[in-house]
């Protein structure tokens, strides 16, 4: 199959799995007890002006008239209004969705960076102490929340010692963002402990495999050292595993940035989520659910394309 | 050396050996304690020479040849000395081993489908070799590395550089570990069984390659296999292996023709011998009359398996209308439109009661398709199947269970082929829970048993759990599950093809025992030769998804209708090396011809190797 058709297929495929997440989510949200009305207006509200804000917001018509109302409004790139912050949803996305890109990025791209040598590096040393002692590392990084960590980091590397402030860069633009790099450090750690920890030992178990098999004894047998074998050989065949996973680990990433934002003080669309959800601001919620899923299928899609681009035997796979 | 070498006196004075290795001994160390797998092992290899190792699988014939190139795996320790020129390979560091490896010893493994590297190029991985060794630009050796492929014959080398391993057939791919092999003109090739993975028509093919690239270059082969066959092709010397040492060595003539160690007789008597009529192809009698050819072809047709006489029972056809299983004009077709894949086309076979059917060809002709089908477990696209009289297409679901129960089947692989968290008591009762529902567990447990006696494993193997049993215990066991339910057909899919010589002789020999007893029809599914004419009434020839020819086996064997029959009969080694040299030259004089009259046809069997 030909890589135009192949990316067709699979856009499409994306298209349909995103219109699913909207009624899931749409769904779930509609079940919650108490309703948007009750949350925005709080508790003192009388029946009369729950029905009114219910009229209003269209929120008394059939849920399906809802749904596709709301798609139908998604579809011209409106997102609808905060009930909240009164400002349209798609603006207050825009404004924040780069931040937490920066964030997420960045976490992710200082993970791979130290997982994918770690892992390998174990699988070469394994079951000695190294290993080990990677191994343990791993576990209680995975296994720490992300916010206990953030905390920790907050006391030693900006208490105790003065390195990194404590609060993200707090400007509106990336620029902005940009200009403070100290202030980025404490935060983007705290988001790529747990890709380093998770992706470290994918890799481990990758090269692990892939030190097992025959191509590496014949590149042996013609000569090549250990180092050489890794680097030409294992280390590509290892790579198309990780790379697989790394699409569906976009969600976690988000996740982890919801509380890295929050914790660090950083205006981004983690924070936004965070204070939508406390006050039922539906929109806003919906909103962000959907360019995390968008997001997350986007990354999906891009990790079988790199797979597709390392990993020849995928287009004969798929024909 | 304890064991007889009547070639130490010519060895004497002529060249100094590429390889020599004194009192070899090889352990490996386990979780149980220290396993010793090769233990004083001696010999020597000369430029030019090929020495074969021989013997059964575990006799640490491999282990041997991971030891004279220092890639024994990391539990393993080597005493003695290994001596390659005058570095001994035992003593010397990895980064030593490393600037010999592929310079002046080289290895060719067993599984072409492994052994490169899947992401990367096959002409990178050659010139990879090339600069491991030599100080060149990546330019030139590329260039090398394309040289290196037209030496081994890959077609159209220049382009084929740039093809990734998956592109390329089984053949093609040990091609390229060969030319990995040569790159740097090693003085010692080491092959561990380099054809054993492959179709006999492509063996054929690799063996003369190696012999050829050998001869050239006046390296030194040690070649690890267990087919005799190829060791009477290809071999100058032979030593053989038995629980890690060596029992015999000698000159290939003395130690196939006239074996003095008993277990070397043994191992050779076990080897299923392919008939050929010799004197029908007239290149074979001109090149060497005077050879044992005439009387190895005479006494071959006799039945091997078993006491009873297999080829003179099926003659009279007592019940001729009456078929076990009959497959009519079945196709199969998989995937649709330009992806179709024809993987049967037009087949129409059958079983009759109590006859078996040898159903033989190269890797993808179909032949396993065609069993399942039999099987019911593949919808044929067009045809039909009728199995013990009934259509399979005209039958409901329930009703072709039921029919399914009247079939025993054993499969290739031993160990994937038995539940491993099964017991061998539930593994042979399952066919039995599922088709006898009113059977309680004690008759279940005394059916067991007695399933259990009848392939000669004692009762108590049924508390045993698979892994404990050998590869040939548990074919054993999944021949007492295929009978559980007294099948009237056995379908056997390479049933013997993962097992050593000797075990395969035994298994054969208690499926045709308990066919006589209990009289089930068999369709033998086999890509070796030999075997299905010792093993089958009728053959089935089968080639790309058709149905060659077929015919009663020692008529179609012995004088085939059809060139392709023809050729696969030509390219198996006969366990002779008088015979086997003559019939390499008549099968290079028959391609010589070919290629004369039809030359893109010879280019055509170049290019699927």
């Amino acid at each position: 199959m030909n890589t135009f058709l192949y990316l067709t297929r699979r856009v499409l495929q994306a298209i349909a799995v995103i219109l699913i997440v909207t009624v899931a989510t749409f769904c779930l949200l509609h079940a919650l007890p108490g309703g948007p009305a009750r949350g925005i207006l709080g508790p003192q509200a009388t029946a009369q002006q729950i029905a009114q804000f219910n009229h209003e917001q269209r929120l008394d018509q059939p849920l399906p008239v809802q749904y596709f109302a709301y798609l139908g409004r998604l579809l011209h790139g409106n997102l609808g209004t905060s009930y909240t912050l009164n400002e349209p949803v798609s603006q207050l996305i825009t404004e924040r969705l780069p931040k937490t890109l920066v964030l997420t990025v960045l976490s992710a791209a200082v993970g791979l960076l130290l997982a994918i040598p770690l892992g390998m590096w174990q699988a070469v040393r394994r079951n000695k102490p190294v290993d080990y002692i990677i191994t343990t590392l791993s576990f209680v990084a995975y296994s720490t929340p992300v916010y206990f960590l953030g905390l920790m980091l907050v006391l030693v590397f900006s208490h105790i010692l003065p390195w990194f402030p404590a609060q993200a860069p707090q400007g509106d633009t990336l620029g902005q963002v940009f200009a403070d790099p100290a202030a980025l450090v404490l935060p983007v750690v705290a988001g790529a402990a747990s890709v380093v920890a998770v992706f470290s030992r994918y890799m481990r178990g990758a090269t692990l495999e892939n030190l097992s098999e025959d191509y590496v004894r014949t590149a042996r047998a013609g000569g090549s050292r250990r180092a050489a074998i890794l680097r030409r050989h294992v280390f590509r065949n290892s790579l198309t595993p990780v790379v697989a996973m790394l699409g569906y680990y976009v969600p976690v990433l988000f996740g982890g940035a919801l509380v890295v934002e929050q914790l660090f003080n950083y205006p981004g669309m983690g924070l936004l989520f965070w204070t939508a959800a406390q006050s039922s601001d539906y929109p806003v919620l919906l909103g962000c659910v959907l360019v995390i899923s968008v997001a997350t299928v986007i990354g999906t899609l891009a990790a079988d394309v790199i797979q597709r681009f390392i990993d020849p035997r995928v287009k004969e796979d798929r024909a | 050396m304890t064991a007889t070498d009547r070639s130490t006196t010519a060895a004497a004075g002529s060249t100094e050996p590429v390889l020599r290795l004194e009192d070899l001994g090889v352990t490996f160390s386990s979780e149980t304690g220290d396993v010793p797998a090769v233990q004083g092992v001696s010999l020597y290899v000369r430029p030019g020479e090929t020495l074969a190792l021989v013997g059964e699988s575990g006799s640490g014939k491999s282990t041997v040849a991971l030891a004279s190139i220092g890639l024994l795996p990391e539990n393993a320790r080597a005493t003695g000395s290994a001596l390659l020129g005058s570095t001994d390979v035992v003593a010397s560091s990895e980064r030593d081993l490393a600037a010999l490896r592929g310079r002046t010893v080289s290895m060719v493994f067993q599984e072409p489908a492994t052994a490169l590297d899947p992401l990367t190029r096959i002409g990178a991985q050659i010139a990879e070799v090339v600069r491991n060794h030599r100080r060149i630009a990546a330019k030139e050796a590329d260039a090398l590395a394309v040289d290196l492929l037209r030496r081994v014959g890959i077609p159209d080398p220049e382009r084929r550089a740039r093809a990734f391993p998956f592109e390329l057939s089984g053949g093609q791919r040990q091609r390229v570990v060969i030319a990995m092999a040569i790159a740097n003109d090693p003085g010692l090739l080491i092959a561990d069984e380099p054809t054993t993975a492959l179709d006999v028509t492509v063996q054929a093919e690799i063996l003369d390659l190696l012999r050829r690239l050998a001869v050239e270059s006046g390296t030194g082969v040690l070649l690890v296999t267990h087919n005799m066959g190829v060791v009477a092709d290809f071999a100058d010397r032979v030593a053989v292996m038995l629980q890690g040492r060596i029992v015999e060595t000698g000159p290939v003539e003395d130690v196939l023709l006239r074996p003095e160690h008993e277990y070397t007789k043994r191992l050779l008597a076990a080897v299923p011998r392919l008939a050929v009529a010799e004197a029908g192809q007239g290149t074979a009698a001109e090149s060497g009359p005077e050879s044992e050819a005439g009387a190895s072809a005479a006494d071959v047709p006799r039945p091997r398996y078993g006491t009873r006489a297999k080829t003179a029972r099926p003659a009279g056809d007592p019940a001729e209308g009456e078929r076990v299983v009959d497959l009519k004009d079945v196709s199969v077709v998989y995937g649709r439109r330009t992806n179709a894949v024809r993987a049967l086309d037009g087949v129409s076979l059958h079983v009759r009661p109590g006859e078996t059917v040898g159903l033989v060809g190269e890797s993808g002709s179909g032949k396993s398709t065609a069993a399942r089908v039999a099987l019911g477990l593949i919808r044929p696209t067009s045809g039909s199947v009728t199995l013990f009289g009934s259509d399979l297409r005209r039958t409901r679901a329930r009703a072709r269970r039921s029919l399914r129960s009247g079939i025993g089947v054993v499969l290739q692989d031993p160990v994937a082929s038995l539940d491993a968290r099964m017991t061998v008591q539930e593994c042979i009762a399952e066919p039995l829970r599922v088709h006898r529902r009113g059977m309680s567990a004690k008759e279940r447990q005394d059916r067991v048993a007695e399933l259990l006696e009848r392939v000669r494993l004692p009762r108590a193997f049924a508390q045993r759990a698979p892994r404990e049993l050998s590869g040939g215990q548990r074919q054993r066991v999944s021949l007492a599950r295929a009978l559980a339910l007294a099948p009237r057909l056995l379908v056997a899919d390479e049933p013997t093809s993962a097992l050593d010589v000797s075990v395969q002789e035994a298994v054969l020999e208690v499926i045709t025992e308990l066919q006589e007893e209990l009289g089930f029809a068999c369709l033998f599914v086999s890509h070796d030769l030999a075997v299905v004419q010792h093993f089958a009434e009728r053959v089935v020839v089968m080639r790309a998804g058709r149905i060659e020819e077929q015919g009663g086996t020692m008529a179609t064997l012995l004088h085939p209708g059809t060139e392709y029959t023809r050729r696969l009969l030509a390219a198996v080694p006969v366990p002779d090396p008088v015979l086997q040299r003559q019939r390499r030259a008549a099968r290079h004089a028959a391609a010589a011809t070919a290629a004369g009259t039809a030359g893109p046809a010879a280019g055509g069997a170049g290019a699927t190797a």
